[in-house]
């Protein structure tokens, strides 16, 4: 299992460090057509052929890698923060607003994701930039999906407070602000961690059942999504194994997070 | 008994209400809600173009636009479909019993696959098969539900059956780990010590303490299958709930998509209420 962990973690950095150099590894550019060319098979120009405008699909799944790479922990990053500010101060403050809190949760959680992130998506006006829509797509799965984690952050807080070390600490004088940083927060980074890390694969997930539907970023920029709109032209398939490759690197950077999340949650 | 009903349903009112004012909301700040496309029709009269526009300005108070909202949903009235041109009611009349019937094969399927995975996996302990389980199961939680349901398309086989493979990993991965923590505890220890039967610990020890969670889980999982089910109907040409969903987003009608998704919502509370009372049950009759 060790090794397993260690290939996770070397393939992850691996895809991380493509992605952050995309500019080096794929000089050509996500969105450069190369008309004289389009829809041809791999070769040594194009690795994975170019797509029907003739862009280089090698250099749109490094970008797209970089999109999801970059956005989709940053997300989770935020679903973090929302989870610790309002699962923390509901389970600190505890009676009324702890039960106002729970009902926010509820509803949160009740509502299956794709339905509300469809809905919202479908409010956004139609004349938003590829960018915009980039940082729209991952703030929305970042807004919307900090209920869950909230609640194991509220169930975790007011479980703290019943132990005794923060009662000797309330009884030396700590207590608000003080008591949260001081004790609260550093006995709740475990569970804030692993929250993080279950987000990211979650997202990578979101988006690319998104894009794939037409919902998410925006062309020219790619993702890991958009990417695999290419796979719904299922006739052409059987030829051009190579439109895999977004779905298996997919499917490999998913992998990889769960590989590391089973360490993350057994250390928590 | 009567109190705890009384909270649940309670508890379903408020998010409910809850759910209908963040819809009411989303309908009224979308774009295009103050202007109706009638309005460029050039057969109309003018009268009747100021009469839409009157209409139109009437909704324009959030809170007077939201208690007609509630008023018309308490009658049963879900508006009409801007892009179908249909009462929204009758849509999903047509289209809830094809994704319930999916829904409730999908989930008896995954249920049956991933709870027997997990108890054949504690019952052998056998590493290889713990690695076969966990290795495909890891496969399917990193499959988007779009790619899987085009694979099902491409191998003609049923969309349920996508449904399945997307939802049981996730029963399979928690009730591993539920049966593998019952298995660690002291009377379970004890009683396999004393010789008893792998089927007769498993039924008698384990099960009970794990059936709590697992109840709990239900509820859960239809959460988790109604949004698996909505790419795999859009894909696989299912015509349920979810890809009504789709069609309202891609023709941005956002009435129909907000009532499709107060439905779900009622759906899921009612599923994880009913799965919350049957833990309870349970509880109480085992203490």
């Amino acid at each position: 299992m060790k090794a397993l962990r260690w290939g996770a973690t070397a393939l992850l950095i691996l895809a991380a460090l493509a992605a952050i150099g995309a500019h080096y590894v794929a000089p050509a550019g996500y969105e450069h057509q190369f008309r004289e060319s389009p829809g041809v098979s791999p070769s040594a120009q194009h690795p994975l052929g170019t797509d029907d405008l003739g862009r280089d699909r090698f250099a749109r799944l490094i970008y797209g890698l970089r999109v999801s790479l970059i956005l989709a922990p940053l997300a989770a990053a935020l679903t973090t923060l929302m989870a610790a500010l309002i699962g923390g101060i509901a389970g600190y403050c505890g009676g009324w607003v702890e039960g106002c809190a729970l009902v926010i949760m509820d509803l949160f959680l009740s509502i299956p994701w794709l339905f509300l992130l469809i809905t919202v998506r479908a409010m956004l006006p139609l004349n938003i930039s590829p960018e915009s829509s980039v940082f729209i797509t991952f703030l929305l799965l970042g807004v919307l999906g900090w209920a869950a984690s909230a609640r194991i952050i509220c169930a975790g807080t007011r479980d703290l407070l019943k132990s005794e070390f923060v009662w000797l600490a309330r009884a030396s004088g700590f207590s608000g602000f003080k008591l949260l940083r001081l004790h609260l927060l550093p006995n709740l980074r475990g569970t804030l961690l692993a929250q993080f890390w279950i987000s990211i694969p979650v997202f990578i997930i979101a988006e690319a059942n998104l894009g794939a539907m037409g919902l998410g970023v925006a062309e020219p920029l790619p993702s890991l999504g958009s990417l695999l709109r290419e796979l719904q032209n299922v006739v052409t398939l059987r030829p051009e194994p190579w439109r895999f490759m977004p779905l298996l690197v997919l499917i490999m950077v998913v992998s990889c997070f769960q590989t590391l999340l089973n360490k993350n949650e057994v250390r928590t | 008994m009567l109190r705890s009903v009384g909270l649940a349903v309670l508890r379903l009112l408020v998010i409910m209400l809850l759910a209908s004012m963040i819809g009411a909301v989303l309908i009224r700040v979308a774009p295009g809600f103050s202007s109706d496309e009638q309005q460029l029709n050039s057969s109309l009269s003018a009268q009747s173009i100021q009469a839409i526009k009157q209409a139109r300005l009437t909704n324009s108070d959030l809170p007077r636009y939201y208690a007609n909202y509630l008023a018309a949903l308490l009658r049963g009235d879900l508006g009409i479909s801007q892009s179908l041109n249909q009462p929204v009611r009758d849509l999903l009349r047509e289209r809830i019993p094809v994704t319930m019937r999916s829904l409730v094969l999908a989930l008896a399927l995954a249920w049956l696959i991933g709870l027997a995975l997990a108890v054949a996996a504690q019952l052998t302990r056998s590493r290889l098969l713990t690695f076969l389980t966990d290795g495909v199961s890891s496969t399917f939680i990193s499959t988007p539900a779009v790619v899987l349901a085009l694979v099902f398309v491409l191998l003609r086989l049923p969309p349920q059956l996508a449904a399945t493979l997307l939802v049981f990993p996730k029963i399979y991965r928690y009730s591993q780990n539920l049966l593998q923590q019952s298995y660690q505890l002291p009377h379970v220890l004890t009683a396999r010590a004393k010789g008893a039967g792998a089927w007769r610990v498993l039924a008698w020890h384990v099960a009970p303490m794990a059936a709590p969670q697992m109840l709990a889980l239900v509820g859960v999982s239809v959460s988790i299958a109604l949004g698996v089910l909505l790419p795999i109907e859009v894909i696989c040409d299912v015509p349920g709930i979810g890809q009504l969903a789709w069609q309202a987003a891609q023709s941005r009608d956002l009435p129909l998509l907000v009532n499709l998704t107060l439905v779900v919502t009622f759906v899921t509370v009612c599923a994880t209420m009913l799965s919350d009372s049957a833990r309870r049950s349970f509880t109480r009759s085992a203490a």
